[in-house]
């Protein structure tokens, strides 16, 4: 019997994941979100932004970052809607113009008074890498040659001509699943010209942030799924991102739980052997 | 001169956008990192098209010689071409529907679908991996345990409301997560700077092929 608990077949972890997720997707027990002081301090430094700032929203990520960034990028403009921000949106991955579109589709719909081309515009994707920063710094209409996501001329949305270089932003929002992102963004933009930066990433991303958030490059960090529930919830409003703690959390005791069962089954078949 | 004029240009190349960054406000040196930055983007875009054409040589071969998993070089190759051919010829731009199909209801899927296999992989791995066979190990299982538990509210509800996972995994990170990472941040850009100044200095000439003897 040891030997099995020790060696269970990996499709039997598989088959135990896909149920327990299903199972706390569909039937949702709302375990509590309490705000980390990261998500707190996020949330704090956006808040006291004057009303009406311009705030950019540096979309670096793809589909595989949905899950985690959508949700974060959904409750700050939420808050900033409130706050009659302004945004403007691009990124250097190629999803960035969907991703944006996608935040924006949800939330869009909750403030009827919100425009497009007024009160936020989406640049979307623009090629050429890090390349892609020095030249927003310059002129943001030749760097994104001249046309946003939509395929609207950039010189004819009203945000723009409040916006001629990304040195206009008060603040910049980045939404990251890997390279290119913070790095770049304090390497050209944040760094030089000393623009508060503020980064919502994926779990995984978040060790090799830290650095980062501890020397004050990054102002404040809101960490994966967990941190996005925890925006949703200083917000005010529920979102998907609280929605998935549940799975989250039951998929993390499952892991945990076989981690548990692999060593007991280590130590009962390892003391047989000797 | 088949090597001295490519380390020439590479070195003044090179020297130019190093000092446009460190010596900000001359104007000749910030037009040439412009230059430079709007030669970086054609640069870029050529390589696409020498991935594609080595993707074609080492897949085309094997696809040719009927090697084990030739399958999937062709499908490899069909896809790629496909995408390529039709994008150019038919869709003629990314604002076609076909093209939007093809990226938003394909690629985009499948993107988010290879990234939510993770889980499944890392549970598998997390169980097979973490075993107390040394003290390290039961340290590294420790660590795992609090960050785990500390990540998701389970580990507040384990503990009836108590944030002492969260509050520990919060330290694990800050304090010698970040110390580690710091360090091994720091040690891959000295890194970076020494290939970048063998490069420069001519020292490191793989990039102009053969064996750089």
């Amino acid at each position: 019997m040891w030997e099995k608990i020790a060696n269970v077949d990996r499709r039997v972890i598989y088959a135990l994941m896909i149920l327990v997720i299903a199972l706390a997707l569909l039937n949702p027990i709302g375990m509590a979100i309490v705000p980390s002081q990261a998500t707190i301090d996020a949330y704090n430094y956006i808040e006291a932004m004057p009303n009406g700032s311009i705030v950019w929203l540096g979309m670096e990520f793809s589909s595989g970052g949905v899950t985690e960034l959508i949700p974060a990028a959904q409750a700050i403009i939420r808050q900033g809607f409130k706050k009659d921000f302004k945004f403007v949106c691009a990124g250097m991955w190629q999803q960035a113009g969907d991703m944006a579109e996608m935040a924006f589709s949800i939330v869009e719909k909750e403030f009827p008074d919100k425009q497009y081309g007024v009160d936020w515009v989406n640049i979307g994707y623009k090629p050429g890498g890090e390349v892609l920063l020095p030249a927003l710094i310059n002129d943001v209409n030749e760097a994104a040659k001249g046309i946003d996501h939509r395929q609207n001329q950039l010189s004819s949305l009203p945000l723009m001509s409040q916006f001629k270089t990304i040195k206009d932003a008060d603040l910049i929002i980045i939404f990251c699943t890997g390279t290119p992102g913070e790095q770049q963004y304090i390497k050209h933009v944040t760094g030089p010209l000393n623009i508060p930066l503020i980064e919502s990433a994926i779990s995984v991303s978040v060790p090799g942030i830290m650095p980062f958030v501890q020397s004050g490059q990054i102002k404040a960090l809101i960490a994966g799924m967990k941190g996005a529930a925890e925006y949703e919830a200083l917000v005010g409003v529920p979102g998907p991102a609280m929605a998935g703690m549940d799975a989250q959390s039951f998929s993390h005791g499952l892991i945990l739980l076989f981690m548990i069962l692999g060593n007991i089954g280590y130590y009962a078949t390892r003391n047989k052997k000797g | 001169m088949k090597k001295e004029v490519p380390l020439a240009i590479c070195f003044i190349v090179a020297l130019i956008y190093i000092v446009s960054n460190y010596f900000t406000g001359v104007e000749f040196l910030a037009t040439m990192k412009d230059l430079l930055d709007k030669w970086y983007l054609s640069v870029d875009a050529i390589v696409v098209a020498i991935g594609m054409v080595n993707l074609a040589q080492i897949h085309g071969r094997r696809v040719a010689n009927k090697r084990e998993g030739w399958l999937f070089s062709l499908w490899l190759m069909l896809c790629m071409f496909g995408m390529f051919f039709v994008s150019i010829f038919w869709f003629k731009g990314t604002t076609h529907v076909g093209w939007n199909f093809m990226y938003k209801m394909i690629i985009s899927p499948m993107n988010a679908t290879v990234y939510s296999t993770l889980v499944f992989y890392i549970g598998s791995a997390a169980y097979r991996s973490f075993r107390i066979r040394s003290m390290e190990a039961g340290i590294l299982l420790v660590v795992a345990f609090i960050m785990m538990l500390g990540r998701v509210p389970l580990g507040a509800m384990l503990l009836g409301g108590n944030q002492a996972f969260a509050t520990a995994a919060d330290w694990l990170l800050r304090v010698p997560n970040s110390a580690g990472m710091r360090g091994i941040q720091i040690g891959a850009a000295l890194g970076g700077i020494a290939t970048a100044l063998r490069i420069m200095l001519g020292i490191e000439r793989g990039y102009l092929g053969g064996t750089g003897e």
